[in-house]
C-alpha cells in the first residue's frame, strides 16, 4: 500500500504544486475591488471590469474574467491563468502584458487557460482539443 | 415598521431622483404612508421635481441638528394624502448629517411610514455613505451604458459590504430601438455583469423630462410608457409578482433573466 502510494506519488510530483499558498474567493469581484496574494487564487465567481487579481503564482476563475489579471506577478513566467470564459480587459503574466484586439470581439464560450508559450502569453482552450 | 430603501447608483445623472419621485408617488397612490429623503445634501433637487420646493422651512440638517422637530419638516405633497418629503438642506455641505444620525432619522421615520425612500446623492463619498446608513434595502439605476454599468457594479460591491445584501436594479432609458440594432448594451448584458436581480426596466420616453418640468411625476401618466414602467416596478416592491412587460423586454427574449418581487 505504502509502496504503490510512492510509486503514484512520483509519477505525478511534477503536476502537483503543494509549496504555494492557495486562497479561495467565494464571491465575484466587483469594479474598484482589488486582490493581492502570495500564492495560488482560485475566485468562485467573476472578477468583473473594473476589478483586479494579482497572484504571484496561478489564477484559476470559476466563471468570467472581464477585469484584470496578473499571474506570476514576482516574475514566474510559468504561471497561467485559467477561466470558464476568458475576456480580460488586460491579462499579464510575469511581465508579459496583453490586452485583447481592438477590432475583435472574442466571444470565448468554452473554458480557457493563459500561459507562457515561447516568450508568448498564449491562450488556448481547456482541456486542450486533441 | 416600515421599510427603508436607498435609491442608488455610482454614476450621477441616470436618474435616481426621478425614480425615487415616482415611486414615492406610485406607491402613495395605492395608499401607502411614504416618506421621501432627500439625502443629496448641498444640491437638493427632490423638491423642485416634486413641485415642492416653495414649500420649504426646515430641512434635514434642522432635524439632525435639532433645530426642529421631525414633524416640522416633513412637507406633504399637494395630491396624495400618504405622501411627505424630508427635503435636504442646499447651503450646508455633505458633512453635516453624520450616518450616526441619518440612521436615527430613518428608524424615527420608519415607525410612521409604511415606506421610506431615500434619494442618494452620486459618488461614492461621505454622502453616499451617509444615504446608506439607516437604509434596509437598495436599489441600483443604471443606464445601458458601460460607464454607469461599470459604477453600479461599484455601488453593489460597497453596498454589499456594508451588509446591504441583494441590492434590485432598475436599467432606465432603455431604447429599444438602438438595443435591437446593437448600439446599445441589452438587458441581458447589463445582468451578466451585474448578477443582480432585475426589478424593473425604463425607457427613454419624454414625457419623464414634460412632467418633472411641471413638477409632476410622470407614473400619474396614465398612458405613458414610463409611468407603466414604473407602475410595475411599484408593484414589484410591494412584493406582486409583475412579469416584465414586452415593452419592458423590447422584444428581446432572455435567457438569463432574473426577475424577483422585491421581498
Ligand atoms: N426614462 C427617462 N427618459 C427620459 N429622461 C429621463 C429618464 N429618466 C431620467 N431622465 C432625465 O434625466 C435627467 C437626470 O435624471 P435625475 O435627476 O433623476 O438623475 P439623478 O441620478 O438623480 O442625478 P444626480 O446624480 O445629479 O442626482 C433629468 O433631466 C431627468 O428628467
Ligand atoms: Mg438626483
Amino acid at each position: 500500500m505504502d509502496n504503490r502510494r510512492k510509486t503514484a506519488g512520483k509519477q505525478i510530483l511534477d503536476e502537483i504544486e503543494g509549496d504555494e499558498n492557495t486562497i479561495l474567493i467565494r464571491r465575484t469581484l466587483r469594479s474598484g475591488q482589488k486582490f493581492h496574494y502570495s500564492g495560488n487564487v482560485v475566485v468562485m465567481g467573476d472578477v468583473n471590469p473594473g476589478a483586479e487579481v494579482v497572484a504571484t503564482g496561478n489564477i484559476i476563475v470559476m466563471g468570467q474574467i472581464r477585469g484584470m489579471v496578473h499571474a506570476g506577478a514576482e516574475g514566474d513566467e510559468s504561471a497561467m491563468v485559467m477561466a470558464f470564459r476568458l475576456q480580460p480587459t488586460q491579462l499579464r503574466i510575469a511581465n508579459h502584458i496583453t490586452r485583447p484586439p481592438d477590432d475583435e470581439v472574442a466571444d470565448s464560450s468554452v473554458p480557457e487557460m493563459a500561459r507562457i508559450k515561447n516568450g508568448v502569453v498564449t491562450i488556448e482552450s481547456y482541456p486542450a482539443k486533441a | 415598521m416600515g421599510e427603508v430603501i436607498v435609491v442608488t447608483s455610482g454614476k450621477g445623472g441616470v436618474g435616481k431622483t426621478t425614480t425615487t419621485a415616482n415611486l414615492g408617488t406610485g406607491l402613495a397612490q395605492l395608499g401607502y404612508k411614504v416618506a421621501l429623503v432627500d439625502a443629496d445634501i448641498g444640491l437638493r433637487n427632490l423638491d423642485v421635481v416634486l413641485g415642492l420646493e416653495n414649500r420649504i422651512v426646515y430641512d434635514i440638517t434642522d432635524v439632525t441638528g435639532g433645530h426642529c422637530r421631525l414633524r416640522q419638516a416633513l412637507i406633504k405633497d399637494k395630491r396624495y394624502e400618504g405622501l411627505f418629503l424630508l427635503p435636504a438642506a442646499q447651503t450646508k455641505d455633505k458633512t453635516a448629517v453624520s450616518p450616526d444620525q441619518m440612521k436615527a432619522l430613518c428608524e424615527d421615520l420608519s415607525q410612521e411610514f409604511d415606506y421610506v425612500i431615500i434619494d442618494c446623492p452620486a459618488g461614492i463619498e461621505q454622502g453616499f455613505r451617509n444615504a446608506i446608513a439607516g437604509a434596509h434595502r437598495a436599489i441600483v439605476v443604471t443606464t445601458p451604458e458601460v460607464s454607469a454599468v461599470r459604477d453600479a457594479d461599484r455601488i453593489i460591491g460597497l453596498l454589499e459590504a456594508a451588509e446591504l445584501r441583494d441590492p434590485k436594479l432598475i436599467i432606465n432609458r432603455v431604447r429599444h430601438k438602438m438595443v435591437a440594432a446593437g448600439d446599445m448594451m441589452s438587458i441581458d448584458d447589463i445582468i451578466d455583469i451585474l448578477a443582480v436581480d432585475l426589478l424593473g426596466v425604463v425607457p427613454e420616453d419624454e414625457m419623464v423630462i414634460i412632467t418633472t418640468n411641471r413638477g409632476e411625476a410622470v407614473i400619474q401618466d396614465d398612458r405613458s410608457r414610463s409611468g407603466m414602467a414604473f407602475r410595475n416596478i411599484v408593484r414589484r416592491i410591494t412584493g406582486e409578482q409583475v412579469p416584465l412587460l414586452p415593452l419592458e423586454e423590447g422584444g428581446l427574449f432572455s435567457k438569463l433573466r432574473r426577475l424577483m418581487g422585491f421581498k
